[in-house]
């Protein structure tokens, strides 16, 4: 059985902020709703000070709380570990956003384009997409993945920072990466277990002694 | 790395003061760090106090009518003074919900296995059904109707009643206790403090009642029974509260950053005026009078009295609204 994962070069990644574009143009997202964010933090002082970037998007959990909380069903697990909002199921209950510990979901209100009330012919198109009042985040481009390409932000980062693959396939990229990389999985500690991987130097095996299995 | 507890508390306090038409991180800055809850206002808040008194309110009324300590006139009218709070906070609800929910509310009943919100929807739903069939024989012309108060079917219908008064009363807190993300609600504490508020609303509407239907005769005489398990209930809800802030402020790090947030952040004057003086102190130190025998039973006892269960519903209430808006997400990384 196939199960989708990311991993995220923490090394690699510049904060561009392709992949929140490439995710926008792909997925025709409201304005304000971000379903890629790079989030940055600015660490140490002069002159030693730095910013780190870390992308963040839905992680498709193997436990996904937002699956758990939401009333209607309206959040599902594909076989494959991808989870996607059913919009025509969703009431905007919210209990999504906060059950997810890395806070993704956004519920979209309606409002205005882009460039004011007057939505562009691009934009009336990709909104057809969108409930108002509903909840909307990352479904790790499965129309993609169901066609054998990648999500659209993984394919746009210039610096190789982001990848996808099958965890179980032991020869799909993820693994690969995992294999070469030290990683940890974002708040693990709350059982979600994150398809996503962080990969923070070099040399295998994960940090905090954390044991998911993976060398 | 250092935590900037000024700034991150006017980033947080900042946050609450926009209004985005997205409910999510829209507005806030791509930062890792800290989030405060911006999803849930003070209309969660109502229903979670509204909701959660009506039930204290109505398990209080069939418990007393059977213990024949109140009288039928303040049970009648409070039942249809909790119902109407029932349908208000459930009004606010899904005002704060929007228009999917207006229209598709019944979608929240399928997924009663995992979700809590879909338990709470079905408890409350349930729980005002039942409200209104146990109101029934008091609409004139309706009578007749087998299930009044002193038959068979009257009492079943009340035991079920209480079952669901106290279900709901443990939801309110179930439902913020069960998600993981916010640690200042992730505690077994929250759902006895909820229920304990719950209880203690109930307790603090009745004498209101009773004052309105019966007059001071009314409230002496329920008061005998009832102010001493009120001055209880004050007690052990004060005490749950300080368990609760002092458990959360030795916990994890995203707790402590909740903890001070309504200890001495934007909450602190709904926390330290309106929880714990208003809603505790204040009603602890009249009741504890009028329990102690030294108010007497004059117009002044009254006002006081009126005072200290007005004082302690405004504070459950903002008490909801409080735990709320200090919810903190730790970094998501």
């Amino acid at each position: 059985m196939v199960r989708w994962a990311f991993t995220v070069d923490l090394e690699r990644c510049v904060g561009c902020q392709s992949c929140v574009i490439a995710c926008k143009a792909e997925n025709g997202t409201p304005r304000n709703i971000h379903w890629m964010k790079v989030l940055e933090r600015e660490e140490g002082e002069f002159p030693y000070a730095k910013r780190t970037f870390s992308p963040t998007r839905c992680n498709h959990c193997a436990n996904p709380p937002c699956v758990q909380a939401c009333p209607t069903g309206a959040f599902v697990q594909r076989k494959d570990g991808v989870v996607w909002v059913n919009q025509e199921a969703c009431i905007g209950s919210m209990a999504c956003m906060s059950a997810c510990p890395y806070y993704v979901p956004y519920r979209w209100d309606g409002g205005e384009g882009y460039f004011g009330q007057q939505l562009t012919p691009y934009e009336e198109v990709k909104m057809r997409g969108f409930k108002r009042g509903a909840a909307q985040k990352c479904h790790f481009c499965y129309h993609r993945l169901d066609e054998g390409r990648p999500p659209a932000c993984v394919e746009s980062c210039p610096a190789d920072a982001l990848n996808y693959g099958d965890l179980e396939d032991p020869e799909s990229a993820v693994n690969v990466l995992l294999r070469q990389k030290k990683h940890i999985q974002p708040r693990a500690e709350l059982g979600t277990n994150p398809g996503l991987y962080y990969l923070t130097g070099k040399g295998g095996g994960t940090i905090g002694g954390g044991g998911d299995g993976r060398r | 790395m250092a935590l900037d507890l000024p700034a991150l508390m006017e980033r947080l306090w900042s946050d609450w003061r926009g209004k985005p038409k997205v409910k999510g991180l829209a507005d806030a800055k791509f930062i890792l760090d800290y989030q405060v809850q911006r999803h849930w206002d003070w209309r969660v808040a109502f229903y979670l106090f509204g909701a959660g008194t009506s039930a204290g309110l109505i398990f209080l009324e069939v418990l007393l009518r059977w213990l024949d300590v109140l009288e039928k006139t303040t049970a009648l009218v409070g039942m249809w003074i909790g119902l109407t709070l029932a349908l208000l906070s459930l009004v606010a609800l899904f005002d704060h919900l929007g228009p999917r929910a207006r229209w598709r509310f019944w979608y929240a009943i399928r997924n009663p296995r995992t979700s809590w919100i879909s338990r709470g929807f079905f408890i409350v739903a349930v729980l005002v059904l039942l409200r209104i069939v146990v109101l029934l024989p008091s609409v004139p012309g309706l009578g007749g109707l087998p299930w009044g108060e002193d038959t068979v079917g009257g009492n079943v219908l009340r035991a079920v009643v209480l079952l669901f008064a106290l279900g709901f009363m443990a939801y309110s807190g179930l439902v913020l206790s069960s998600w993981a993300a916010i640690a200042f609600w992730n505690t077994p504490m929250l759902p006895v403090l909820y229920m304990g508020y719950s209880f203690l609303g109930g307790m603090a509407a009745l004498p209101l009642i009773a004052l309105v239907t019966g007059g001071s005769a009314e409230v002496e005489t329920l008061g005998g029974t009832l102010w001493p398990w009120v001055l209880g209930l004050l007690l052990g809800n004060g005490l749950a509260l300080l368990l609760y802030v002092w458990g959360m402020a030795t916990g994890i790090r995203p707790a402590r950053v909740s903890v001070r947030l309504m200890v001495r952040g934007p909450q602190r004057w709904n926390f330290w005026v309106g929880v714990a003086v208003l809603g505790l102190v204040l009603p602890i130190v009249i009741v504890a009078l009028e329990v102690g025998g030294v108010m007497g039973s004059d117009a002044v006892a009254n006002v006081l009295l009126v005072i200290a269960s007005a004082g302690t519903l405004v504070g459950g209430y903002i008490l909801r609204e409080a735990v709320l808006k200090v919810g903190v997400y730790g970094p998501p990384v």
